[in-house]
Protein backbone atom coordinates (compact mmCIF):
# COMPACT_ATOMS: atom_id res chain seq x y z
CA UNK A 1 0.00 0.00 0.00
CA UNK A 2 1.66 3.61 -0.72
CA UNK A 3 4.08 2.47 -3.61
CA UNK A 4 1.16 3.02 -6.29
CA UNK A 5 -0.88 5.67 -4.20
CA UNK A 6 -0.28 8.81 -5.42
CA UNK A 7 -0.96 11.81 -3.99
CA UNK A 8 -3.10 14.89 -4.78
CA UNK A 9 -2.29 17.97 -5.75
CA UNK A 10 -2.29 21.06 -3.66
CA UNK A 11 -3.65 24.52 -5.03
CA UNK A 12 -3.62 28.16 -3.75
CA UNK A 13 -5.75 30.55 -4.54
CA UNK A 14 -4.78 33.99 -3.49
CA UNK A 15 -7.36 36.77 -3.12
CA UNK A 16 -7.92 39.55 -3.93
CA UNK A 17 -5.33 39.33 -7.03
CA UNK A 18 -4.67 43.04 -7.37
CA UNK A 19 -3.46 44.59 -4.54
CA UNK A 20 -1.31 48.06 -3.67
CA UNK A 21 0.71 48.05 -0.72
CA UNK A 22 -0.26 48.10 2.46
CA UNK A 23 -3.52 46.32 2.01
CA UNK A 24 -3.82 42.27 2.87
CA UNK A 25 -3.94 39.09 0.62
CA UNK A 26 -5.04 35.71 1.85
CA UNK A 27 -3.94 32.84 0.33
CA UNK A 28 -5.91 29.50 0.91
CA UNK A 29 -4.69 26.44 0.21
CA UNK A 30 -6.57 23.58 -1.07
CA UNK A 31 -6.30 19.88 -1.75
CA UNK A 32 -8.09 17.47 -4.03
CA UNK A 33 -7.34 14.68 -1.24
CA UNK A 34 -5.01 14.45 1.96
CA UNK A 35 -1.43 14.24 1.39
CA UNK A 36 0.28 12.04 3.32
CA UNK A 37 3.85 11.14 4.41
CA UNK A 38 4.34 14.78 5.41
CA UNK A 39 7.51 16.05 7.17
CA UNK A 40 7.39 19.77 7.02
CA UNK A 41 5.19 22.48 4.93
CA UNK A 42 5.60 25.68 4.29
CA UNK A 43 4.23 28.67 2.77
CA UNK A 44 5.80 31.60 1.47
CA UNK A 45 5.18 35.14 -0.06
CA UNK A 46 7.31 37.01 -2.25
CA UNK A 47 7.94 37.56 -5.81
CA UNK A 48 9.94 36.08 -8.49
CA UNK A 49 12.55 38.91 -9.63
CA UNK A 50 13.32 39.15 -13.35
CA UNK A 51 16.85 40.37 -14.60
CA UNK A 52 19.89 39.58 -16.85
CA UNK A 53 23.27 38.10 -15.75
CA UNK A 54 26.54 37.29 -17.73
CA UNK A 55 27.05 33.25 -17.79
CA UNK A 56 30.78 33.89 -17.20
CA UNK A 57 33.82 35.02 -17.72
CA UNK A 58 34.98 38.47 -17.57
CA UNK A 59 33.04 41.02 -19.04
CA UNK A 60 35.23 43.51 -19.77
CA UNK A 61 38.23 41.26 -20.62
CA UNK A 62 40.30 41.52 -23.95
CA UNK A 63 39.23 38.33 -25.20
CA UNK A 64 35.55 39.32 -24.69
CA UNK A 65 35.78 42.37 -26.47
CA UNK A 66 34.92 40.29 -30.10
CA UNK A 67 32.07 39.09 -28.36
CA UNK A 68 29.12 41.40 -29.10
CA UNK A 69 29.70 42.76 -32.20
CA UNK A 70 27.69 41.21 -35.56
CA UNK A 71 30.84 39.60 -37.52
CA UNK A 72 31.47 37.17 -34.75
CA UNK A 73 28.10 36.61 -33.69
CA UNK A 74 27.92 32.81 -35.62
CA UNK A 75 31.72 32.03 -34.41
CA UNK A 76 32.25 29.16 -32.44
CA UNK A 77 34.08 30.32 -29.56
CA UNK A 78 32.82 33.45 -28.78
CA UNK A 79 30.94 34.60 -26.00
CA UNK A 80 27.69 36.29 -28.05
CA UNK A 81 24.44 35.69 -26.10
CA UNK A 82 26.55 35.58 -22.66
CA UNK A 83 24.00 37.92 -21.57
CA UNK A 84 20.91 35.54 -20.74
CA UNK A 85 17.17 36.29 -19.00
CA UNK A 86 17.06 35.19 -15.53
CA UNK A 87 15.06 34.68 -12.56
CA UNK A 88 15.19 34.31 -9.03
CA UNK A 89 12.88 34.06 -5.95
CA UNK A 90 13.18 36.59 -3.47
CA UNK A 91 11.29 35.59 0.15
CA UNK A 92 9.85 38.09 1.73
CA UNK A 93 7.89 36.38 4.43
CA UNK A 94 7.19 33.04 5.53
CA UNK A 95 5.41 30.46 7.35
CA UNK A 96 5.63 26.98 8.53
CA UNK A 97 2.78 25.35 8.65
CA UNK A 98 1.75 23.19 11.19
CA UNK A 99 1.54 19.21 10.51
CA UNK A 100 0.29 17.00 13.00
CA UNK A 101 -0.02 13.50 11.94
CA UNK A 102 2.07 13.24 8.55
CA UNK A 103 -0.73 14.67 6.65
CA UNK A 104 -1.73 17.80 4.76
CA UNK A 105 -5.35 19.00 3.93
CA UNK A 106 -4.84 22.89 3.26
CA UNK A 107 -4.17 25.94 5.06
CA UNK A 108 -4.36 29.34 4.88
CA UNK A 109 -2.13 32.63 5.33
CA UNK A 110 -2.63 36.37 4.91
CA UNK A 111 0.40 38.94 4.23
CA UNK A 112 0.37 42.38 4.06
CA UNK A 113 1.88 43.66 1.05
CA UNK A 114 5.16 45.75 2.03
CA UNK A 115 5.05 49.51 1.38
CA UNK A 116 8.19 49.21 -0.39
CA UNK A 117 7.04 46.10 -2.64
CA UNK A 118 7.92 46.57 -6.46
CA UNK A 119 5.03 46.29 -8.74
CA UNK A 120 4.17 43.77 -11.12
CA UNK A 121 5.60 43.40 -14.12
CA UNK A 122 7.28 41.06 -16.83
CA UNK A 123 10.12 43.41 -16.85
CA UNK A 124 11.04 43.24 -12.74
CA UNK A 125 8.33 41.04 -10.53
CA UNK A 126 5.77 38.50 -10.34
CA UNK A 127 4.52 38.15 -7.01
CA UNK A 128 3.38 34.52 -5.42
CA UNK A 129 2.24 32.59 -2.56
CA UNK A 130 4.54 29.48 -2.91
CA UNK A 131 3.53 26.41 -0.88
CA UNK A 132 6.46 23.64 -0.54
CA UNK A 133 5.40 20.14 1.02
CA UNK A 134 8.32 18.07 1.42
CA UNK A 135 7.30 14.57 2.23
CA UNK A 136 8.34 10.60 2.16
CA UNK A 137 7.56 10.96 -1.86
CA UNK A 138 7.47 13.48 -4.38
CA UNK A 139 7.46 17.07 -3.04
CA UNK A 140 4.70 19.04 -3.90
CA UNK A 141 4.91 22.80 -4.92
CA UNK A 142 2.25 24.99 -5.90
CA UNK A 143 1.68 28.43 -6.40
CA UNK A 144 -0.55 31.21 -6.45
CA UNK A 145 0.00 34.43 -8.53
CA UNK A 146 -1.33 38.20 -8.00
CA UNK A 147 -0.47 41.22 -8.58
CA UNK A 148 0.91 44.53 -7.25
CA UNK A 149 -0.20 47.86 -8.91
CA UNK A 150 1.44 50.82 -7.43
CA UNK A 151 -0.16 54.47 -7.49
CA UNK A 152 0.24 58.16 -7.17
CA UNK A 153 -0.27 57.88 -2.95
CA UNK A 154 2.18 54.95 -2.79
CA UNK A 155 5.28 56.33 -4.38
CA UNK A 156 6.88 59.93 -2.71
CA UNK A 157 8.27 61.70 -5.84
CA UNK A 158 10.26 64.72 -5.99
CA UNK A 159 11.61 66.86 -8.36
CA UNK A 160 15.37 65.61 -9.76
CA UNK A 161 17.94 67.28 -10.80
CA UNK A 162 18.63 67.07 -15.02
CA UNK A 163 21.01 64.95 -15.67
CA UNK A 164 23.17 65.39 -18.66
CA UNK A 165 23.82 62.52 -20.92
CA UNK A 166 25.55 63.63 -24.07
CA UNK A 167 26.79 66.65 -25.47
CA UNK A 168 28.88 70.47 -24.22
CA UNK A 169 25.96 72.06 -22.83
CA UNK A 170 26.26 74.65 -25.46
CA UNK A 171 22.77 75.26 -24.98
CA UNK A 172 21.42 74.72 -21.42
CA UNK A 173 18.39 72.49 -21.84
CA UNK A 174 15.61 72.34 -18.54
CA UNK A 175 12.79 70.24 -18.81
CA UNK A 176 9.89 71.50 -16.09
CA UNK A 177 7.23 68.94 -16.11
CA UNK A 178 3.83 68.92 -15.12
CA UNK A 179 4.00 66.58 -12.41
CA UNK A 180 6.79 63.92 -11.26
CA UNK A 181 4.39 61.30 -11.55
CA UNK A 182 2.26 59.64 -14.11
CA UNK A 183 -0.09 56.86 -14.72
CA UNK A 184 0.39 54.12 -17.56
CA UNK A 185 -1.57 55.95 -20.44
CA UNK A 186 -1.51 59.06 -19.28
CA UNK A 187 0.19 62.36 -21.17
CA UNK A 188 3.12 63.48 -19.75
CA UNK A 189 2.84 67.56 -20.32
CA UNK A 190 5.70 70.07 -19.49
CA UNK A 191 7.93 72.08 -21.26
CA UNK A 192 11.54 72.67 -22.72
CA UNK A 193 13.38 75.79 -22.19
CA UNK A 194 16.76 76.05 -24.44
CA UNK A 195 19.08 78.97 -23.11
CA UNK A 196 21.97 79.00 -25.56
CA UNK A 197 25.19 80.03 -24.18
CA UNK A 198 26.82 81.61 -27.45
CA UNK A 199 24.97 82.12 -30.60
CA UNK A 200 24.45 78.54 -32.30
CA UNK A 201 23.24 77.08 -35.64
CA UNK A 202 19.42 76.67 -35.96
CA UNK A 203 18.54 73.92 -33.37
CA UNK A 204 16.16 70.24 -33.98
CA UNK A 205 14.41 69.58 -30.44
CA UNK A 206 12.77 66.14 -29.75
CA UNK A 207 11.78 64.32 -26.91
CA UNK A 208 10.72 61.04 -25.94
CA UNK A 209 10.06 58.60 -22.97
CA UNK A 210 12.54 56.41 -22.06
CA UNK A 211 12.59 53.43 -19.34
CA UNK A 212 15.75 52.04 -18.30
CA UNK A 213 15.97 48.67 -17.08
CA UNK A 214 19.01 47.85 -14.99
CA UNK A 215 20.05 44.51 -13.74
CA UNK A 216 22.23 44.08 -10.13
CA UNK A 217 21.88 40.38 -8.81
CA UNK A 218 23.15 40.23 -5.80
CA UNK A 219 25.63 37.40 -7.04
CA UNK A 220 26.39 36.89 -9.92
CA UNK A 221 27.67 38.98 -12.69
CA UNK A 222 24.91 41.54 -13.63
CA UNK A 223 24.35 42.31 -17.37
CA UNK A 224 24.40 45.44 -19.30
CA UNK A 225 20.73 46.98 -18.84
CA UNK A 226 18.61 47.56 -21.11
CA UNK A 227 17.41 51.26 -22.45
CA UNK A 228 14.08 51.54 -24.36
CA UNK A 229 13.04 55.02 -25.74
CA UNK A 230 9.72 55.97 -26.95
CA UNK A 231 8.70 57.55 -30.03
CA UNK A 232 10.22 61.12 -30.75
CA UNK A 233 8.01 63.96 -30.46
CA UNK A 234 9.42 66.72 -32.75
CA UNK A 235 9.01 70.03 -30.95
CA UNK A 236 11.04 72.22 -33.71
CA UNK A 237 13.51 71.85 -36.77
CA UNK A 238 14.38 74.88 -37.61
CA UNK A 239 14.79 76.89 -33.63
CA UNK A 240 16.88 80.33 -33.83
CA UNK A 241 19.70 79.92 -31.03
CA UNK A 242 21.00 83.31 -29.86
CA UNK A 243 23.03 84.04 -26.69
CA UNK A 244 20.97 84.16 -23.89
CA UNK A 245 17.57 84.70 -25.61
CA UNK A 246 15.70 81.35 -23.69
CA UNK A 247 13.39 79.31 -25.97
CA UNK A 248 9.96 77.75 -24.35
CA UNK A 249 8.74 74.51 -26.27
CA UNK A 250 5.61 73.08 -24.60
CA UNK A 251 5.50 69.60 -25.03
CA UNK A 252 3.44 66.47 -24.98
CA UNK A 253 4.24 62.69 -24.62
CA UNK A 254 1.80 59.89 -24.60
CA UNK A 255 3.17 57.17 -21.96
CA UNK A 256 2.08 53.66 -23.53
CA UNK A 257 -1.67 51.84 -21.91
CA UNK A 258 0.54 49.03 -20.67
CA UNK A 259 4.05 50.84 -19.68
CA UNK A 260 5.70 49.01 -16.73
CA UNK A 261 5.82 50.69 -13.43
CA UNK A 262 8.81 52.06 -11.68
CA UNK A 263 9.97 49.68 -9.53
CA UNK A 264 13.55 48.36 -7.52
CA UNK A 265 13.65 45.16 -6.66
CA UNK A 266 16.53 43.63 -4.95
CA UNK A 267 18.28 42.03 -8.57
CA UNK A 268 16.90 44.40 -10.96
CA UNK A 269 15.16 47.68 -10.71
CA UNK A 270 13.52 50.08 -13.61
CA UNK A 271 13.39 53.87 -14.27
CA UNK A 272 11.79 56.18 -16.15
CA UNK A 273 12.58 59.48 -17.71
CA UNK A 274 11.66 61.71 -20.35
CA UNK A 275 14.72 62.93 -22.95
CA UNK A 276 15.36 65.48 -24.99
CA UNK A 277 17.74 66.02 -27.66
CA UNK A 278 18.83 68.63 -29.19
CA UNK A 279 20.90 68.60 -32.69
CA UNK A 280 22.28 71.89 -34.32
CA UNK A 281 22.18 72.59 -38.31
CA UNK A 282 25.10 71.98 -39.96
CA UNK A 283 28.19 70.30 -40.04
CA UNK A 284 30.03 73.12 -37.78
CA UNK A 285 31.11 70.64 -34.98
CA UNK A 286 28.31 71.14 -32.49
CA UNK A 287 28.08 68.17 -30.58
CA UNK A 288 24.54 66.61 -30.18
CA UNK A 289 23.03 67.25 -26.78
CA UNK A 290 21.26 64.75 -25.30
CA UNK A 291 19.47 65.25 -21.30
CA UNK A 292 17.52 63.36 -19.20
CA UNK A 293 14.89 63.78 -16.61
CA UNK A 294 13.35 61.01 -14.26
CA UNK A 295 9.96 60.50 -13.89
CA UNK A 296 7.85 58.18 -11.45
CA UNK A 297 5.52 55.94 -14.02
CA UNK A 298 2.82 54.05 -11.88
CA UNK A 299 -0.29 51.84 -12.64
CA UNK A 300 -3.28 52.57 -10.61
CA UNK A 301 -5.03 55.33 -9.45
CA UNK B 1 15.16 59.93 -7.61
CA UNK B 2 12.19 58.71 -6.10
CA UNK B 3 12.14 57.23 -2.33
CA UNK B 4 8.99 55.24 -1.57
CA UNK B 5 7.73 56.12 1.98
CA UNK B 6 9.79 54.62 4.98
CA UNK B 7 8.70 51.08 6.00
CA UNK B 8 6.25 50.97 8.06
CA UNK B 9 6.43 49.35 11.97
CA UNK B 10 5.70 45.81 11.87
CA UNK B 11 6.28 45.22 7.98
CA UNK B 12 9.70 43.20 7.15
CA UNK B 13 12.76 45.96 6.01
CA UNK B 14 13.35 45.90 2.52
CA UNK B 15 15.94 43.43 1.22
CA UNK B 16 19.30 44.53 0.10
CA UNK B 17 20.00 44.91 -3.57
CA UNK B 18 23.11 44.20 -5.42
CA UNK B 19 25.66 46.20 -7.88
CA UNK B 20 25.22 46.75 -11.24
CA UNK B 21 27.80 46.27 -13.74
CA UNK B 22 28.70 50.38 -13.73
CA UNK B 23 28.24 50.34 -9.38
CA UNK B 24 30.91 46.95 -10.02
CA UNK B 25 33.52 48.86 -11.53
CA UNK B 26 35.32 47.35 -15.08
CA UNK B 27 35.50 43.37 -14.61
CA UNK B 28 38.53 42.57 -15.84
CA UNK B 29 41.55 40.37 -14.75
CA UNK B 30 44.33 41.36 -12.35
CA UNK B 31 47.04 40.85 -15.11
CA UNK B 32 44.97 43.17 -17.42
CA UNK B 33 43.95 46.05 -15.14
CA UNK B 34 47.92 45.84 -14.85
CA UNK B 35 48.68 46.56 -18.33
CA UNK B 36 45.54 48.83 -19.01
CA UNK B 37 47.41 51.47 -15.99
CA UNK B 38 50.60 51.55 -18.17
CA UNK B 39 51.08 54.69 -19.72
CA UNK B 40 53.61 53.85 -22.32
CA UNK B 41 52.78 52.45 -25.60
CA UNK B 42 55.61 50.18 -25.97
CA UNK B 43 55.15 49.21 -22.70
CA UNK B 44 50.91 48.10 -23.36
CA UNK B 45 51.97 46.19 -25.86
CA UNK B 46 54.62 44.32 -23.81
CA UNK B 47 52.13 43.41 -21.10
CA UNK B 48 49.79 42.05 -23.76
CA UNK B 49 51.94 39.62 -25.13
CA UNK B 50 52.62 38.35 -20.97
CA UNK B 51 51.62 35.28 -21.04
CA UNK B 52 49.95 35.55 -17.22
CA UNK B 53 47.15 38.48 -19.20
CA UNK B 54 46.45 35.76 -21.91
CA UNK B 55 46.20 32.45 -19.47
CA UNK B 56 44.05 35.32 -17.45
CA UNK B 57 41.12 35.52 -20.37
CA UNK B 58 40.01 32.27 -18.87
CA UNK B 59 38.93 33.73 -15.51
CA UNK B 60 35.63 33.33 -14.19
CA UNK B 61 34.36 30.42 -16.52
CA UNK B 62 32.63 27.48 -14.78
CA UNK B 63 35.31 24.33 -13.99
CA UNK B 64 35.94 22.15 -16.64
CA UNK B 65 35.91 24.99 -19.34
CA UNK B 66 38.08 26.95 -17.92
CA UNK B 67 40.37 24.51 -18.09
CA UNK B 68 39.91 23.75 -21.39
CA UNK B 69 39.63 27.23 -22.29
CA UNK B 70 43.06 27.89 -20.69
CA UNK B 71 44.32 24.58 -22.42
CA UNK B 72 43.25 26.51 -26.07
CA UNK B 73 44.52 29.53 -24.58
CA UNK B 74 48.18 28.18 -24.78
CA UNK B 75 47.81 26.72 -28.21
CA UNK B 76 47.27 29.64 -29.24
CA UNK B 77 50.03 31.87 -27.72
CA UNK B 78 52.00 32.12 -30.38
CA UNK B 79 49.29 33.48 -32.49
CA UNK B 80 48.70 35.96 -29.74
CA UNK B 81 52.23 37.22 -29.66
CA UNK B 82 52.29 37.04 -33.33
CA UNK B 83 48.61 39.48 -33.33
CA UNK B 84 50.39 41.52 -30.69
CA UNK B 85 53.45 42.23 -32.55
CA UNK B 86 51.87 42.69 -36.05
CA UNK B 87 49.43 45.56 -34.19
CA UNK B 88 52.35 46.74 -32.55
CA UNK B 89 54.09 47.27 -35.64
CA UNK B 90 51.00 48.52 -37.73
CA UNK B 91 50.34 50.92 -35.12
CA UNK B 92 54.25 51.93 -35.06
CA UNK B 93 53.44 52.17 -39.36
CA UNK B 94 50.80 54.33 -39.21
CA UNK B 95 52.79 56.79 -36.73
CA UNK B 96 55.67 56.42 -39.42
CA UNK B 97 53.51 57.25 -42.08
CA UNK B 98 50.14 58.35 -42.43
CA UNK B 99 50.09 60.39 -39.12
CA UNK B 100 53.04 62.64 -40.50
CA UNK B 101 50.64 62.70 -44.14
CA UNK B 102 47.59 63.98 -42.42
CA UNK B 103 49.75 66.17 -39.66
CA UNK B 104 50.91 67.98 -42.96
CA UNK B 105 47.60 67.64 -45.23
CA UNK B 106 45.62 69.44 -42.11
CA UNK B 107 48.67 72.12 -41.49
CA UNK B 108 46.05 74.79 -42.97
CA UNK B 109 42.92 73.92 -40.91
CA UNK B 110 44.63 73.95 -37.68
CA UNK B 111 46.47 77.26 -38.47
CA UNK B 112 43.38 79.07 -39.64
CA UNK B 113 41.67 77.72 -36.04
CA UNK B 114 44.84 79.20 -34.27
CA UNK B 115 44.28 82.48 -36.14
CA UNK B 116 40.41 83.12 -36.06
CA UNK B 117 39.53 80.69 -32.78
CA UNK B 118 42.11 80.93 -30.55
CA UNK B 119 41.05 79.64 -27.11
CA UNK B 120 39.66 76.77 -28.81
CA UNK B 121 42.12 75.76 -29.98
CA UNK B 122 43.61 75.16 -26.99
CA UNK B 123 41.13 73.72 -25.40
CA UNK B 124 40.84 71.28 -28.05
CA UNK B 125 45.32 70.73 -27.92
CA UNK B 126 44.43 70.53 -23.40
CA UNK B 127 41.81 68.23 -24.09
CA UNK B 128 43.91 65.68 -26.40
CA UNK B 129 47.26 66.47 -24.01
CA UNK B 130 44.62 65.50 -21.14
CA UNK B 131 43.95 62.14 -22.70
CA UNK B 132 47.35 60.86 -23.28
CA UNK B 133 48.64 60.74 -19.84
CA UNK B 134 45.01 58.93 -18.73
Amino acid sequence: MGLFNRSGGAKVVVSPTNVTPRQTVTANVTTDKAIDKVRSARLEWGYTNFYQYHWAGRADSVAAAGNDTIWTMDQVGTNYGGDRDTDDWVSVDGEDVPIATGEFTGASSTFRIPSWAPPSSPLIARWECRLTVDRGGRDVDARGEFAVVIGTADVEAYVDPIEVVAGAAETVIDITLGSPVYRAGDVITGQATLTPTIDLPDGDLAVSWQRDRESHPLTRTPGPGNQWDGRIVTLGKRIPLRAGVPVVLPFEIPLPADAPPTATAVHSSLSWFVQARLMYAGFTGHMLERVRSPIVVVNAP
Amino acid sequence: MTAVQPPHPGEPPPPERGLSREERGRDVSEAQAEAEAETSKFKQFLHAMSPRLVWSQAEGYPVVVKQFLQFCLILIYPAWVFAVLVGGLLTLLFYVTVYPLLWVLFWPVRAYQKKNHPEEYAATREKFAKNQTT
